[in-house]
C-alpha cells in the first residue's frame, strides 16, 4: 500500500467499443506502461495522471459485456476488482446503447465497489433525438454518472472530482444507500401525475431486483425500468412526433427502439406484451426525417457495401492489397534513409575504432557484431510503423470486426470461425500480437489451430529475408517472388486448418459472435498510442533479443574448439550447419552458412539477413552493394534461383521466432503443445521448400 | 422458425436460445434473451447473419443463427430504404 498513499487507484471497465481505451488513453497521455496480467496474456495497461494536485493510477481493464467470468477477460477484470488493487471503478458505458452497458453496471454495483460511471457517446444519443436524465440515473444507481466524450476530452476535470470524492459515494455504506435511493424515489411519487405512475411501477421491481441480484441475476427488467425513467426526448424529438411520418419511419429515427416505445405509450410491466395506444403520428416535412435518417443510417449504409453479398469481399482483398502497398512502398521509401545512414554509421565507426587502435576481436564484436546485427533490425522500422498504422486505422474505424464478418463464410470452410481472421491478418505484421489475438476465439480446439496456422502468416520480420533474396535472384520479378511468399503462407495455413478439422474425430464447431461497432473516423490520439506501441516493442525486441542472438552469432561463429578462431569453417557454428547439411540437401540448402544462419533466425526471423551478412563477410548487406557482392559468393558455390526460393519458402514456414513460440507457450498453456506446433511448422517447412526446390529445378531452372 | 431462416430487414421476436449455457450466459450479457426484438440486417445464406438488437450491431456465426428461435413481430425493418 506503501507505493500507493495519497494516490487514488482506479480501474477502467467497460463493453468493448466503449472508447475505454481512448478515455483512458485521454486520462494518461504517454505516462504508461503495458504489461500482462499474470499468468494471462490478456494485456494490461496503466497509467498515472495528476489532477488539481491528486494523484491518479489507473488500470485499464479488458473491455467485457459481463462479469459473469466466462473469459479470460471477465475473470481478469472481476478479479482485480474484488482484490481491492482499485479504490474505485470507473464504468465506461456507451450511452448509445446504454441498455446494454448498463448490465456491466448492475454487475458492478453488485461487488460493493465503489463505482463511477462516465457516459460517452452522448453526442449519438442527441443525434437520436434523445436526452438521458443523469441526475434521475445518478439516483436511481446510487453512484456518479458523468457525461464525457473521450475523444473530444470533455467532461474530463468532472470525472477525476468524482473520483477523487469515491469515499462518499463508496463501500461500506452501499446498501443503506440503496434504501436511501428507494425512499428518494418514494418521496418523488407526488412529483407530478406521470411521475408517481412511473414509480409505483417501478419501486417493487427495482428491490427485488436489488434482491435477487447476484451476478448472473441482473436482469433486462430491471435494465428496461431503469432506462425508462432516464431516456427522454428533445426536441429534435418532439418535432418529429409533431409530423405526420407513419408508425415504422418514425421508429426508424428512433434507436434505442424499445426505449422509445415504452417511453411514448406505456410503461410495461416485466413480460408484458406492449399494447399501442397511438400507431400514428405527424412530421414536419420530409426534410427532417431525411436528416435523422441520414446520420442515424450511416453505418448500415456503409455497411450495404462493405458487408453486401456481393461487394464484401472483393472490397475486403482492395483494402488488404492497400494495406499491403502501403507497408511495402511507402515504407520501402522510407527505408531507404534508414539504410544510408546505417551504411555512414558502420564506416564511420569503423574508422573511429580503428583509430584508437581497438583489438581487432572487440573491433569485429562491435561492427560485425552489435551494429550490424541491432541496425538491419532499425531498417524495417518503416514497415512495421505502417503497417501498425495501417491496422490500428482499421481496428478503431470499426472495419475490423466487418472483416470477420466478411471472411466468415471462406474461413468456415477449412473450419475456422470468421473471427480467426483476425489473428491471421495480425499475423502478417507480427505473429506475437497475432497468437496473442487469437484468445478472442472462446473454443479452445478453434482456439489451437488458429495459433498453429498463424505463424505461417507471412510476418514482416521475414520480409528482409524475401527482400534480400528475392532482389539477388528474381530481379524484375523480385516482386512477384516476394507476393507468392504471402500466398504461399496463406495456403500452407489453410491447408494445415482443414486437414487438421477432417483428423478431429468431433468434428469442433465454429461460431462467431462479434460486435460491429458504429463507423467512426479513427481517434488520431488512440491511433499514435497504438502504434507507439507496437513500435516500441518491436524496438526493445530488436535490444534485447535481437542483440542477445547477434551476440551468440558472434560467439558461435568466431570461437571454435581451439578458442577464437579467425576462420569461420573451424567455429562451433560451422560444426552444428555441417552436420545438419545433409538433411536439408532435397531442399537445396545442403549448405552450412545458410543453416547456420536459419538457426540465428529463431531468434528473430530478419536476423538471418544479418547473420548472412556476418557468415559471408558482407558489411551492410542489405545495400546495393552488398547484395551484388553476396550474389556472386552465391552463384560461385551453386547457389541458384531455385535455392532462393526454397530458402525463402523455409524462412516463411520454419520454427517461428522466439518471441513467438514464447506467445504460442503462454496462449496455449503447454510445453508439450508448443513443441508439437513447432515441430508440425519445421516439417511443413522442410516439406513444402523441398517440393518448391525440387519443382522449379524440374521445370529447367 | 430459426433466425437463421430469417428475412432481411425483417423484425422478430426471440422465442428461445438452444445454445450451451455458455453461451446462453453470453447471449444473456449482450441483451439477447427470450422476448428480445432482433432485426435481421444482413443474412449472408450460406455464412454469417448480421443482426441488431438493443441498439446494437452483432454478427452471428450460422451455428448461433440455427439455433436462436424466433417468430415474426410486427415492426419496423429501418435498414432499407
Amino acid at each position: 500500500m506503501g507505493e500507493y498513499s495519497g494516490v487514488i487507484r482506479a480501474g477502467l471497465i467497460g463493453n468493448p467499443n466503449c472508447g475505454k481505451t481512448t478515455l483512458f488513453n485521454a486520462l494518461t497521455g504517454a505516462n504508461l506502461k503495458v504489461a500482462n496480467w499474470p499468468g494471462v496474456t490478456v494485456e494490461k495497461k496503466e497509467g498515472r495522471t495528476t489532477w488539481q494536485g491528486q494523484d491518479f493510477y489507473l488500470t485499464d481493464l479488458p473491455g467485457v459485456y459481463s462479469l459473469a467470468s466466462y473469459t479470460m477477460e471477465e475473470r481478469v477484470s472481476k478479479e482485480f476488482i474484488l482484490s481491492g488493487e482499485a479504490d474505485v471503478v470507473v464504468d465506461v458505458a456507451d450511452a448509445s446503447s446504454l441498455e446494454r452497458n448498463l448490465y456491466l453496471t448492475l454487475q458492478l454495483l453488485e461487488l460493493g465497489k465503489p463505482v463511477v460511471l462516465a457516459l460517452n457517446m452522448m453526442d449519438i444519443v442527441k443525434e437520436r433525438g434523445m436526452e438521458l436524465d443523469l441526475p434521475r440515473l445518478s439516483e436511481l444507481l446510487g453512484i456518479p454518472c458523468i457525461a464525457i466524450s473521450a475523444r473530444e476530452r470533455t467532461g474530463l476535470n468532472m470525472l477525476l472530482y468524482a473520483m477523487s470524492r469515491y469515499e462518499e459515494y463508496g463501500n461500506p455504506a452501499m446498501p443503506a444507500k440503496r434504501e436511501r435511493v428507494s425512499l428518494r424515489l418514494r418521496d418523488r411519487q407526488d412529483a407530478g401525475k406521470q411521475r408517481n405512475r412511473l414509480s409505483e411501477k417501478w419501486n417493487p421491481t427495482f428491490e427485488r431486483g436489488m434482491k435477487s441480484a447476484s451476478l448472473a441475476g441482473v436482469s433486462y427488467d430491471w435494465i428496461e425500468e431503469i432506462i425508462s425513467q432516464v431516456v427522454k426526448e428533445t426536441e429534435n424529438h418532439t418535432l418529429l412526433m409533431s409530423g405526420q411520418m407513419t408508425e415504422s419511419e418514425n421508429h426508424a429515427a428512433l434507436i434505442p427502439r424499445q426505449v422509445t416505445e415504452r417511453e411514448n405509450y406505456a410503461l410495461p410491466m416485466p413480460g408484458q406484451v406492449m399494447e399501442r395506444e397511438d400507431s400514428t403520428v405527424s412530421i414536419p416535412g420530409r426534410a427532417m426525417e431525411e436528416t435523422i435518417r441520414k446520420r442515424q443510417d450511416r453505418t448500415d449504409r456503409i455497411d450495404r457495401y462493405l458487408t453486401g453479398k456481393w461487394l464484401g469481399l472483393p472490397i475486403f482483398l482492395a483494402i488488404m492489397g492497400l494495406v499491403f502497398f502501403l507497408t511495402f512502398a511507402v515504407g520501402g521509401w522510407l527505408k531507404g534513409y534508414f539504410e544510408t545512414g546505417l551504411v555512414l554509421l558502420s564506416d564511420k565507426t569503423g574508422v573511429v575504432l580503428e583509430a584508437w587502435k581497438v583489438s581487432p576481436i572487440l573491433q569485429s564484436l562491435i561492427v560485425d557484431g552489435i551494429l550490424s546485427g541491432v541496425g538491419g533490425i532499425l531498417t524495417f522500422l518503416p514497415n512495421i510503423f505502417i503497417l501498425f498504422l495501417a491496422l490500428a486505422y482499421l481496428e478503431d474505424s470499426g472495419y475490423m470486426s466487418r472483416a470477420a464478418f466478411v471472411m466468415d463464410d471462406l474461413m468456415s470452410r477449412v473450419g475456422l470461425s470468421g473471427k480467426a481472421f483476425l489473428p491471421l491478418l495480425l499475423g502478417f505484421g507480427c505473429s506475437v500480437p497475432a497468437v496473442m489475438a487469437s484468445r478472442t476465439l472462446e473454443n479452445r480446439k478453434d482456439r489451437l489451430r488458429t495459433i498453429l496456422i498463424t505463424p505461417f502468416m507471412s510476418c514482416s520480420a521475414r520480409l528482409p529475408v524475401y527482400v534480400l533474396f528475392s532482389t539477388m535472384f528474381f530481379g524484375k520479378y523480385a516482386m512477384a517472388a516476394c507476393y507468392s511468399m504471402y500466398l504461399i503462407g496463406i495456403l500452407a495455413a489453410g491447408i494445415s486448418a482443414w486437414i487438421l478439422f477432417r483428423l478431429d474425430p468431433h468434428g469442433t464447431d465454429y461460431m462467431l459472435l462479434i460486435e460491429l461497432p458504429e463507423y467512426q473516423s479513427p481517434d488520431v490520439r488512440s491511433i499514435i498510442m497504438y502504434v507507439w506501441e507496437k513500435v516500441k516493442d518491436y524496438l526493445t525486441k530488436a535490444g534485447t533479443v535481437i542483440f542477445l542472438a547477434s551476440m551468440v552469432m558472434w560467439l558461435l561463429l568466431n570461437f571454435g574448439a581451439e578458442g577464437y578462431v579467425s576462420d569461420m569453417s573451424r567455429s562451433f557454428g560451422a560444426v552444428i550447419g555441417k552436420w545438419i547439411t545433409p538433411v536439408l540437401e532435397p531442399a537445396g540448402l545442403g549448405y552450412w552458412q545458410i543453416i547456420v544462419a536459419l538457426i540465428s533466425g529463431i531468434a528473430a526471423k530478419e536476423v538471418v539477413v544479418s547473420s548472412c551478412g556476418v557468415l559471408f563477410g558482407i558489411p551492410n548487406i542489405t545495400t546495393a552493394g552488398g547484395m551484388e557482392g553476396f550474389a556472386h559468393i552465391l552463384e560461385d558455390m551453386g547457389f541458384g534461383m531455385p535455392n532462393a526460393y526454397a530458402l525463402m519458402t523455409f524462412c516463411l514456414l520454419y520454427v517461428p521466432c522466439t518471441a513467438a513460440i514464447a506467445a504460442i507457450r503462454r496462449e496455449t498453456g503447454s510445453g508439450k503443445v508448443t513443441a508439437a506446433i513447432v515441430l508440425f511448422q519445421t516439417a511443413a517447412a522442410w516439406v513444402v521448400s523441398v517440393i518448391a526446390y525440387q519443382a522449379l529445378r524440374l521445370w529447367g531452372f | 422458425m430459426r433466425l437463421k431462416e430469417g428475412r432481411d430487414h425483417q423484425v422478430y421476436e426471440v422465442l428461445d436460445l438452444h445454445l450451451e449455457p455458455e453461451l446462453e450466459r453470453r447471449m444473456m450479457a449482450l441483451g439477447l434473451t427470450a422476448g428480445t426484438r432482433i432485426e435481421i440486417v444482413n443474412n449472408q445464406k450460406k455464412g454469417a447473419v448480421i443482426v441488431k438488437f438493443r441498439g446494437a450491431r452483432f454478427a452471428f456465426g450460422r451455428r448461433i443463427a440455427d439455433q436462436i428461435q424466433v417468430k415474426e413481430a410486427a415492426g419496423w425493418g429501418n435498414t432499407a430504404g
